[in-house]
């Protein structure tokens, strides 16, 4: 039998503010994360700009614990998940009897850590590296550190399918709630910025190349890169048993998602094909067709090659009707957050189903010739929506997509 | 839901790489444990590990340029493919996007992240070009099985560490029983990494020279490397298909601490273990064999003994418990994967693997760890603990397959 | 929060005061727990009274090590219980550096 799978809290930490609705007045006012990047020596690279969480505090969130031990993206997830906990009314007594468990995404962990942790290694000699360090070089670390801060002690998962990996972390968590393996969980990703990896993105030639910071604009004709950013999302997942016996207000339900992989990533046909099949098959999970959904929240980031083939995917499964069904692409003000990309989008989407509005896509003044999207515009539109479709594709050919449902009480 | 069997295996390890090596090696207690190789440990505290010697890419990595891939890909490949032709698929008769892969690693590819800090500490970055992005991200270690055998159905790593390869196997369980694909590769890699070893060797869980689990006289791990892939199948299929099958998949269990990031407390190890006794429908009683996360560590080797004591009772005593890390080394990433490799083998062919270099009792752990010579033991059903870095816990029980 | 000065010394003399080694490794717990120089009594033991996890007390002792530029053993890592102890191997260390 298959448990329905309902959202009952959402935490985020972004560029853009620490709330659902902060965010989303953030994507709705055109504010945006990107800016001119201080936070580490970027002489002689392409890209001069990145979406970073500025003053992050997370003593903020955590209160007087001892941080020395956490990283920063275990801070991010940990204070995500301390939001997260709170918007869905868990107080500790009830976390200390429940098992409620982690699935956390993200593409590198802490590449930071990792490499500092090497270069001890080199400069010191392996006698003098951080036994701290250490138990953070492991990719599944924030989500181990976020556990022990909220003593979560049900499953503990990190979910790594590159700039997927958040979406793909809710959709396997949905799939736990599903079969009955667990009853409530934080689902999400995140993501940090930082040198190493900022510096590989640029010399893979994946980032933006160009001297505004409004250039990554998706779907834009002289959109050319992506630019980097950070942040950390988790949602509270629970099923209708759990919610029941707490009293918990339901934000909104995961209904269905599908999962899919283009091997050849410079084949243009295969990889629409892979993204449209996915999309096609969350809506089957989720058993709605095309004309169902009311908005799309694209995965589209300013990438030349996969906003276009998202763009024409979004046209195969919709017929024609691609015209119709309003797109917004909120990493035009969020940057690529990688690990906690699908996470904010998520987030995102919920609170513009409650408001009635989809963010536009900033900067979004042109749409690149003979792309099949009318309706994305750099205009916020009002929206009356029960059904968001949710896609994530990353340049390595991850594609995931997922169908979320407003909540009727009724139901 | 559909129950999923296990049709093939394939392994890269310091003692053999496909079946027909590792499984006899296993059975004879062999270890190929000597000085490290890769990197130099002239300034370490220790100096030995369980490297996989003289591994050719070229003899596996067919489609895929082998030199454009990491190492922890190469091996995941291999193993891959050696698990298929054990599995006897025809990979031209499979709709490709029904089949998947789902890896476990701790690592991914540390070479490239080491090459990274050399390049950066010696102010040459420039050397290390633009390839860095298409090479390490963990995730291509499943990416670049699939691009390899050309699968485009659900794609994923769990990089939990330690525990991960039985992570990877439970996902890959769970994706087929809710029919979101018809086969599924699962399994886990990981590549010797100076990173792992100097944390290692700092937290001093090294041993300076052999790996011994459960041993009064046991020093601590032996770093190794290696990788492990089944081949998971809907039990229905594999009959339609005729394909022998090792064993079948019937549960798991998954649980966390939440008290420290490298030292297990034992508690949340009982809970896995009983979690997934109950996941598969079977009592602690029914259990033939155990193959122990033992890592040769004073501390876990003591810690699972008791934990394996809480779960069990009474039957604890009579039930088989080996560490083959003993032979192999802790391969991290690919160590559950590879004992899960060993718990259908030992299922198929009713015969348990040892724990060798035991020479002496300890007293705080005094089960049956089939010291040093291997059994022939009826296998009815196994449980495969293992135990990572934030209080992690995975443990899976398999069971034999009655035609 | 109070602000905590990292002390780290320019020159390392080999042949220094118990009081001296004992002030470089309160600001190395200081900089590791966050619990202020002041705060943490001379004779403290990490477990007790500091109340650490075996990592965070490990850290201190790599960091020490770091600081005096010397090894500590394994067994004599797995002895120390207190700062007293700490402050005795390092001594020892040193001493046998300078006698050489």
């Amino acid at each position: 039998m298959s448990r329905r799978v309902f959202i009952t809290g959402i935490g985020l930490i972004s560029s853009l503010g620490d709330s659902a609705a902060q965010l989303h007045a953030a994507l709705c006012s055109e504010r945006s994360g990107i800016a001119r990047n201080q936070s580490f020596d970027i002489k002689g690279l392409t890209c001069q700009f990145a979406a970073r969480v500025e003053s992050f505090q997370a003593e903020k969130y955590l209160g007087s614990i001892n941080l020395r031990p956490l990283n920063r993206s275990s801070r991010l997830a940990s204070a995500a998940a301390r939001l997260a906990i709170n918007d869905s009314g868990w107080t500790p007594d009830a976390l200390a009897q429940e098992n409620v468990g982690l699935v956390l995404g993200t593409m590198f962990g802490s590449l930071r850590t990792i490499s500092e942790f090497d270069q001890r290694i080199l400069e010191a000699g392996p006698t003098y590296v951080s036994p701290l360090d250490f138990a953070n070089t492991v990719i599944s670390a924030a989500a181990g550190q976020a556990a022990i801060v909220h003593k979560l002690r049900g499953v503990n998962s990190t979910i790594s399918t590159g700039p997927t990996s958040g979406l793909q972390a809710i959709a396997y968590a949905s799939d736990l709630i599903r079969s009955g393996g667990a009853k409530a969980l934080l689902a999400g990703g995140v993501e940090e910025l930082c040198f190493q990896s900022f510096y590989n993105f640029d010399r893979a030639g994946l980032l933006c190349a160009c001297n505004k910071s409004h250039c990554a604009i998706p779907f834009h004709p002289q959109r050319n890169g992506f630019v980097l950013g950070e942040g950390a999302a988790l949602l509270m997942l629970e099923d209708e048993a759990s919610i029941s016996q707490r009293g918990a207000p339901v934000l909104a339900e995961i209904r269905g998602h599908a999962s899919g992989f283009a091997p050849q990533t410079d084949d243009n046909d295969e990889a629409i094909e892979a993204i449209a099949r996915t999309m096609q098959l969350a809506l089957s999970d989720a058993r709605v067709d095309a004309d169902n959904i009311d908005c799309i929240s694209a995965s589209a980031n300013g990438s030349i090659d996969w906003d276009r083939r998202e763009a024409h995917a979004i046209a195969k499964v919709f017929d024609g009707h691609s015209g119709e069904v309003p797109v917004t692409a909120i990493k035009s003000l969020l940057g690529e957050t990688l690990g906690a990309a699908g996470a904010l989008q998520v987030a995102s989407a919920v609170q513009a189903m409650g408001d009635g509005v989809l963010p536009g896509i900033s900067g979004l003044t042109q749409l690149e010739h003979d792309l099949p999207l009318t309706h994305s515009t750099n205009c916020n539109q009002r929206i009356d929506a029960d059904l968001t479709l949710v896609n994530s594709i990353g340049f390595d050919g991850q594609c995931c997509s997922l169908v979320i449902a407003r909540y009727e009480r009724t139901n | 839901m559909e129950r999923v069997a296990v049709t093939g295996v394939g392994m890269v390890t310091s003692i053999g790489t496909g079946r027909e090596e590792f499984w006899p090696s296993l059975l004879h207690g062999r270890s190929n444990v000597g000085p490290v190789e890769s990197f130099d440990t002239r300034d370490y505290s220790v100096h030995n590990g369980a490297e996989v010697r003289n591994f050719d890419p070229e003899r596996f990595v067919l489609k895929l340029d082998p030199y454009q891939v990491g190492r922890a890909s190469q091996f995941a490949i291999a193993a891959a493919r050696l698990a298929l032709i054990d599995a006897n698929i025809e990979i031209d008769r499979l709709d490709p996007h029904r089949v998947g892969v789902s890896m476990g690693t701790t690592s991914g590819e540390p070479r490239e992240v080491e090459r990274f800090d050399d390049n950066n500490v010696a102010n040459t970055l420039e050397q290390v070009g633009s390839s860095f992005i298409r090479r390490y991200p963990c995730n291509l270690i499943a990416g670049n099985v699939a691009r390899e055998f050309s699968f485009g159905g659900i794609n994923v790593v769990i990089p939990t560490a330690c525990a991960a390869g039985n992570f990877a196997i439970a996902h890959a369980f769970e994706v087929l029983r809710s029919g979101r694909a018809d086969l599924m590769l699962a399994g886990g890699s990981d590549s010797f990494s100076r990173i792992t070893y100097a944390g290692f060797a700092r937290l001093g869980a090294v041993a300076p020279e052999i790996c011994q689990p459960f041993d009064r006289h046991r020093k601590g791990m032996i770093p190794g490397e290696g990788a492990a892939v089944l081949v998971l199948e809907p039990l229905s299929k594999a009959r339609a298909r005729g394909v022998r099958v090792y064993a079948e998949v019937s549960g798991y269990g998954l649980s966390c601490d939440g008290h420290h990031m490298t030292a297990g407390d034992g508690e949340g190890a009982a809970r896995a273990m009983s979690q997934a006794l109950d996941n598969a429908g079977i009592k602690p009683d029914e259990v033939s064999y155990i193959s122990a996360h033992g890592t040769g560590t004073p501390t876990n080797d003591r810690l699972e003994t008791i934990a394996v004591k809480r779960v069990f009772g009474e039957s604890a005593a009579r039930i088989p418990i080996s560490s083959i890390k003993s032979m192999l080394g802790h391969t991290m990433g690919a160590a559950s994967a590879i004992e899960a490799a060993a718990c259908a083998l030992a299922t198929l062919h009713d015969q348990i693997p040892p724990t060798i270099n035991f020479s002496q009792r300890d007293p705080d752990c005094d089960l049956d760890y089939v010291p040093n010579l291997a059994r022939d033991h009826r296998v009815h059903l196994t449980m495969n603990n293992a135990y990572a870095f934030g209080g992690n816990n995975a443990s899976l029980i398999m069971k034999k397959c009655e035609s | 929060m109070s602000f905590v000065v990292f002390f780290r010394p320019a020159i390392l003399r080999k042949i220094m005061t118990n009081d001296e080694i004992r002030a470089i490794v309160k600001h190395s717990i200081a900089r590791i727990t966050s619990i202020s120089p002041e705060e943490i009594a001379d004779n403290a033991s990490y477990k007790g009274d500091l109340k650490l996890d075996s990592l965070t007390i490990l850290e201190i002792a790599v960091d020490t090590e770091y600081e005096f530029k010397i090894r500590i053993l394994e067994d004599e890592l797995s002895a120390i219980d207190t700062i007293e102890d700490t402050v005795n191997i390092v001594q020892q260390h040193l001493s046998a550096a300078t006698s050489g």
